[in-house]
């Protein structure tokens, strides 16, 4: 597997799918004006690096803009789909208590993805089998305690359709 | 006939045929044509195709099967008639299903209790961006008082550094003028020179570690 980068850890599927925020329906866009030298702008840098790509990998559907030196203070903006626009100053803060404030004001909370999680898996029974895109299982035979695939291992002789055949016709 | 392709190929000359095939009789309605010409063969069975078809197939004319012009309409007319409607009540349903979705949404989202809690989650942002400012403040006052406080700093060293140089010139300046005493200057010239000559000065000593005359010489 390639290491591209100077944290390669930040484009494994397991560290994106640790991030913790996921964002309300009602917002769309997210704004970070941050600056690339100075210390006060410390923690943006820091969350610009190791957050956003999370973030982005739970909200596919948020777009997120990166502002370089432009303001002398670094800050976040959300853009809401009402119009509203929540500015985020994060001056001064480290990029953990900036995901915290963030996550609490416009991310869902813990029940709401809970509600979520359930209401999704009520959509398909999970003992049901058949294509690999709705179901858990394909065959009867991947399921523990039945009878294993043909496949892989041959039926016994009592069960083949070719030797109860035979039978009948000895008979 | 009716615009219908179908009927068109049953008319009589429309499709421009070879006279064998003419003389042949398409069949059960003389006069019509035949959909396809004789020499176009359809799908490959057996034959790669770069073979002729068989000798025995020469003279084969295939004909479509037979329309009736009238049976034909009113089918396709059945068929549009039943095909609109069904299409318009799957529109309809697909219609209703989103809308159903989309009320259910607005509804989970619109909800009092959901706005009440946006508007208090803004207010706390607010707060949180206020105490960031007042923090901010306080900061930009430090560093202010720290480079007013510097400011004076180097200003005091200024002046001290002068002081210390006008006094060290002064101090040099008195050296000079208590030196000045003692200059031999034209006038007092020739009373030096005598004094000089009538006190002859010996240096012919010497001494000891610690400085002490230990043995003069008479001066001769």
């Amino acid at each position: 597997m390639a290491m591209k980068g100077r944290f390669p850890v930040r484009r494994t599927l397991q560290y994106l799918s640790q991030g913790e925020v996921v964002f309300k329906s009602s917002v769309k866009v997210m704004t970070v004006n941050y600056n690339t030298a100075g210390e006060l702008s410390e923690g943006a840098r820091k969350f610009v690096f190791f957050n956003i790509p999370q973030i982005q990998y739970k909200n596919p559907r948020v777009q997120i803009m990166l502002f370089r030196n432009m303001t002398p203070s670094p800050f976040l903006r959300f853009y809401l789909d009402n119009g509203e626009q929540v500015l985020v100053d994060v001056e001064d803060k480290t990029n953990k208590e900036i995901t915290e404030h963030i996550k609490k004001i416009l991310g869902k909370s813990k029940e709401m993805l809970e509600k979520e999680e359930r209401e999704r898996k009520k959509l398909s029974h999970p003992s049901t089998f058949g294509p690999k895109k709705y179901h858990l299982r394909e065959c009867m035979c991947e399921i523990e305690g039945q009878v294993p695939c043909p496949s892989v291992v041959p039926l016994p002789k009592e069960m083949r359709g070719k030797y109860k055949a035979a039978m009948k016709n000895e008979a | 006939a009716a615009m219908l392709p179908a009927l068109r190929r049953c008319r009589p000359g429309s499709v421009p045929l070879p006279a064998l095939a003419a003389a042949l009789g398409p069949g059960p309605f003389p006069g019509l044509c035949p959909g396809w010409s004789p020499r176009a063969v359809p799908v490959r069975g057996r034959k790669p195709r770069h073979d002729p078809p068989a000798k025995s197939k020469a003279g084969r004319v295939k004909l479509p099967p037979p329309v009736d012009p009238e049976e034909l309409l009113v089918v396709l007319e059945r068929y549009r008639q039943y095909r609109l409607v069904l299409s318009a009540l799957r529109a309809e349903f697909r219609a209703e299903v989103l809308q159903r979705k989309r009320e259910e949404r607005l509804a989970a989202e619109g909800s009092v209790e959901e706005l009440e809690e946006h508007r208090r989650l803004m207010a706390w942002n607010d707060e949180e961006n206020a105490r960031q400012r007042a923090r901010r403040e306080e900061r930009f006052k430090k560093e202010e008082e720290e480079q007013k406080r510097r400011k004076l700093e180097i200003a005091e060293k200024q002046a001290r550094k002068m002081e210390a140089f006008q006094e060290e010139k002064e101090k040099e300046v008195l050296q000079l003028q208590e030196e000045a005493k003692n200059f031999i200057t034209p006038e007092n010239l020739e009373a030096r020179i005598e004094e000089c000559l009538d006190n002859p000065r010996n240096y012919n000593f010497a001494i000891d570690k610690d400085g002490r005359i230990v043995k003069r010489t008479v001066l001769s």
